[in-house]
């Protein structure tokens, strides 16, 4: 254990801790990158004051909890539904729900502004135009709950599932009826991992740079983080005023972090115990078609309506040509898979860097979880803390925290410039999510298993391989399936830090819409949509066997 | 790979001297991306040294730049920005060279430290199939016929849209940007972002397109016409340098004598760029074909003012 917690801790060290310590020492020595610690603090007065900084600060504030509110909106009855009651292609729907997250943000919020805007897919189609609503606080909300709100419907629908209907059955024994027993009963003691999927939510919104930044611009709608690219793109670059905000953005997000847990550990929320009978679920009787209809209108809104939108424009000749017959040709998927312009090593990039990085991530997140949950002391917290870490900071900082620490003259070997730095970068942005899956996992299993396990002779090892990891595997399994999707699209980390030469799926795309073609770009994110949905299929029909079997 | 400290070591220990082969070279490069690889290639074809391309916005070059400057990885810069490569020159930060292919490029795009490759200049990009008339100058987009269909990228984000601002409150046309603003112009995004809604149709025209692009998109096949406003326009030169900090001085000034080859040339002519030497036929209007506004001389000393005026017309 000791051991355990000790190389846990120097991994997080190097991974995490390392690069934002030169963030930190960014905003205080201006002139770091240079190796000068000349002029300390001498940013720190003016970007506090400004007038930006507060609003910037206010509006990301709400944009986190619309977007939390948002979402969970739409994912917990679903989720409810999911977990509870016998629905048909239960599974169909959660391969479904997977793919607003498969879409990265930003191609998505293009499709959104070609659908929307006047003239768009939607005014071509049925005359009317949803630019008014697009443009504004509610639709940068609801368009960003509609990519967030998987993570909490895989989050809270395994969970109830877990829980299953024992614990309510006996409220309703107690006359309570359904609702009520699900908001006083089942709602409740998911409250681990939908605390913990929401507080991702709120981390991935006020970290989100593509959707605020192309539809908050519409309407002058800053946010911590465009006020972060803005000090790294505007000329004359500010990398003290970036790594500034950067670090008000992390105190915002260490607070969420504090409350999520003070949430989590508050009570006890043990459900699985030594006898865990897999309750059956009810079936929907009449309210069966009403429920399909609401599952189908939320896929079609999330899922249909931007992957059509994508569609659209990679088949479409140009952009003024519209939606006519005589515009649709295949010269631009033509362009992606006959590779003249590096499409399908980009893709191969992307494949591979998102594999190791799942694959790092994971065993990275099941021993942070483990030391966690069941370790004991101060360390344990200082651990959960710097897991948490990246997931307060978009990627663009991690990216130039690696720079700062990887460039180093001094060092005698480093990853820059090679591909690992792209593997640091995807494990440290994406830390999080194993963790936050585990940890919930772990907290749901009585520690009474163990010693269990332990009483009937099994060693600490063969308590481990039969005892958890049955029941942490589909946790990890998801996370790191999360970690491989986000990984393989990955922009913004990307675009700074990726060895000179090498693109990846997000670079890629992002190269056709700043320069090259917008339909090139939709066609390769169609592309790539389509293959991170296949490939994640073939697992989870992996998952489904062993969860059976387990 | 790029020779880092790992492989210098290893040439050390292995006896051989640096100049048995033709090192690699790092160039970063502002976009578009087509040309830089383009470039990349003829280089390498010519001359057998290869190409480590790194291609991104002028602003993200420079970030990394910036954030690589203990451990500089780059030997050439190729920025979208003048103002980036006098500011480089000042900072003491660029390798004096000129090159002997230089002997044609006009005076005002070259220094001893800095040359063009190529030359932008900023536009009215106009959608025939708006079902507007079409502008013939800046002021025309201020009128009702355009109220609230007219796009423009962010000075504060394209450095070519701020020399127009610039150059436009040079001349003394202080009055259009408020008359913008009050017509619902649309100030959002870097180049591309106000030309894509245009192309569709969601919006008319773009103030201050970077020409080539649009007439990449037009070349395409989309709606797109170009217009050079009557009362003038600015450019946009594209500088490359080669930094001080370079190991490979020797294969940097060759890469720079391509680009401004008879070859490395009509590579720039092909995106529609304006070659940086005279006597390499473009595909467009070229400068002495252009009526130009007049050069603003302390442009950047007053960049923050300037910007700062430009977006109080626009009530942020």
């Amino acid at each position: 254990m000791p051991l355990l917690s000790g190389l846990t801790a120097a991994a997080l060290v190097v991974v995490v801790a390392l690069p934002f310590a030169f963030i930190a020492l960014q905003a205080i020595f201006p002139e770091i990158g240079a190796g000068s610690f000349v002029r300390p603090f001498a940013h720190l007065g003016a970007v506090l004051k400004s007038e930006d900084f507060g609003i910037e600060t206010r509006n990301t504030l709400m944009l986190g909890a619309g977007v939390v509110l948002a979402s969970s909106v739409i994912a917990v009855p679903l989720a409810g539904l999911r977990a509870l009651y016998r629905l048909p292609g239960a599974l169909l729907w959660d391969v479904v729900f997977l793919v607003p997250f498969m879409i990265p943000p930003y191609i998505a919020t293009l499709g959104w502004i070609l659908t929307l805007q006047p003239a768009g897919y939607l005014q071509q189609l049925t005359g009317v135009n949803l630019a008014g609503f697009l443009f504004s606080f509610p639709g940068i909300v609801v368009v960003m709950a509609l990519h967030s709100f998987p993570v909490v419907y895989f989050a809270a629908s395994r969970s109830f599932a877990t829980i299953g209907a024992r614990f309510s059955d006996v409220s309703r024994v107690f006359g309570a009826g359904p609702g009520r027993a699900f908001w006083r009963i089942t709602l409740p003691l998911a409250t681990p991992a939908l605390a913990a999927s929401l507080l991702l939510v709120f981390a991935m919104s006020i970290e989100e740079y593509g959707t605020p930044a192309v539809l908050g611009a519409r309407f002058g709608f800053d946010v911590l983080v465009t006020g972060i690219d803005g000090s790294l793109s505007d000329w004359p670059i500010d990398l003290p005023k970036a790594a500034l905000l950067s670090l008000a953005l992390i105190v915002l997000a260490l607070l969420a972090f504090a409350l999520q847990r003070r949430i989590a550990t508050a009570r006890d929320f043990d459900v699985v115990g030594g006898k865990n009978p897999r309750a059956p679920t009810r079936s929907l009787g009449i309210w069966q078609a009403p429920v399909l209809a609401l599952f189908g209108l939320v896929a079609f809104i999330s899922t249909g309506l931007p992957l059509l939108a994508i569609l659209a424009t990679a088949l479409s000749r140009t952009i003024s040509g519209g939606l006519a017959p005589n515009n649709i040709d295949l010269s631009h998927f033509e362009a992606i898979l006959s590779d003249t312009t590096g499409a399908m090593q980009a893709m191969a990039n992307s494949f591979s860097l998102g594999l190791i990085a799942a694959l790092v991530a994971g065993v990275f997140g099941i021993a942070v979880a483990y030391v966690t949950t069941r370790g004991a002391g101060r360390g344990q917290r200082v651990i959960d803390a710097l897991a948490m870490l990246p997931n307060a900071a978009p990627g663009v900082v991690v990216a130039l925290g690696l720079i700062l620490l990887w460039n180093q003259p001094a060092l005698p070997v480093t990853p820059y410039n090679t591909m690992w730095i792209l593997v640091l970068a995807y494990v440290c942005i994406l830390l999080p999510q194993p963790v936050r899956y585990t940890v919930a996992a772990f907290q749901q299993i009585n520690p009474s298993l163990e010693a269990a396990a332990r009483i009937s002779g099994a060693s600490p090892m063969r308590t481990a391989l039969r005892i958890w990891v049955p029941l942490i595997a589909p946790s990890v399994l998801a996370a790191m399936l999360l970690v491989f999707t986000v990984a393989a699209r990955e922009l913004v980390a990307s675009l700074l830090v990726a060895p000179v030469g090498t693109d990846t799926i997000g670079t890629y795309i992002w190269r056709q819409f700043d320069q090259g073609s917008v339909g090139d770009g939709m066609a390769m994110a169609f592309l790539a949509i389509i293959a991170t949905t296949l490939i994640p299929l073939a697992l989870l029909g992996g998952l489904r066997r062993f969860e059976r079997k387990a | 790979m790029k020779p880092t400290l790992r492989t210098g070591l290893l040439a050390l220990a292995l006896g051989i001297s640096g100049a048995a082969a033709h090192a690699d070279i790092t160039v970063y490069t502002a976009g578009p991306a087509g040309l830089a690889k383009a470039l990349a290639a003829d280089f390498t074809k010519e001359s057998g040294i290869k190409v480590n391309l790194f291609q991104a916005t002028t602003g993200k070059v420079m970030a990394r730049l910036k954030a690589e400057q203990a451990n500089p990885q780059a030997d050439i810069v190729i920025s979208a920005s003048w103002a980036t490569a006098t500011s480089f020159a000042d900072q003491g930060l660029l390798l004096p060279y000129t090159s002997p292919n230089a002997a044609t490029v006009p005076d005002f795009l070259k220094s001893d430290s800095y040359v063009a490759e190529g030359v932008a200049a900023l536009a009215i990009a106009w959608n025939p199939k708006s079902g507007t008339n079409k502008p013939t100058d800046w002021a025309d987009l201020a009128k009702p016929e355009y109220k609230s269909l007219v796009t423009m990228p962010d000075p504060a984000q394209s450095g070519s849209a701020f020399e127009l601002v610039a150059g436009l409150d040079a001349a003394g046309h202080d009055d259009l940007f408020p008359a913008l603003a009050a017509n619902g112009m649309l100030v959002a995004g870097a180049n591309k972002a106000a030309l894509t809604p245009v192309l569709q149709g969601a919006k008319a025209a773009v103030f201050g397109a970077v020409d080539y692009i649009a007439m990449g998109a037009k070349a395409k096949g989309e709606s797109i016409d170009v217009v050079f406003p009557t009362s003038g326009t600015v450019v946009a030169p594209r500088p490359m340098m080669i930094l001080k900090s370079t190991k490979q001085a020797d294969e940097a000034k060759k890469f720079i004598d391509f680009v401004l080859s008879d070859k490395g040339q009509e590579d720039v002519a092909k995106v529609y760029l304006m070659p940086a030497r005279t006597d390499v036929e473009a595909l467009r209007p070229t400068i002495t074909e252009l009526k130009l506004l007049p050069q603003s001389s302390d442009a950047y000393a007053k960049r923050g003012e300037i910007l700062a005026d430009f977006s109080k017309s626009f009530g942020h």
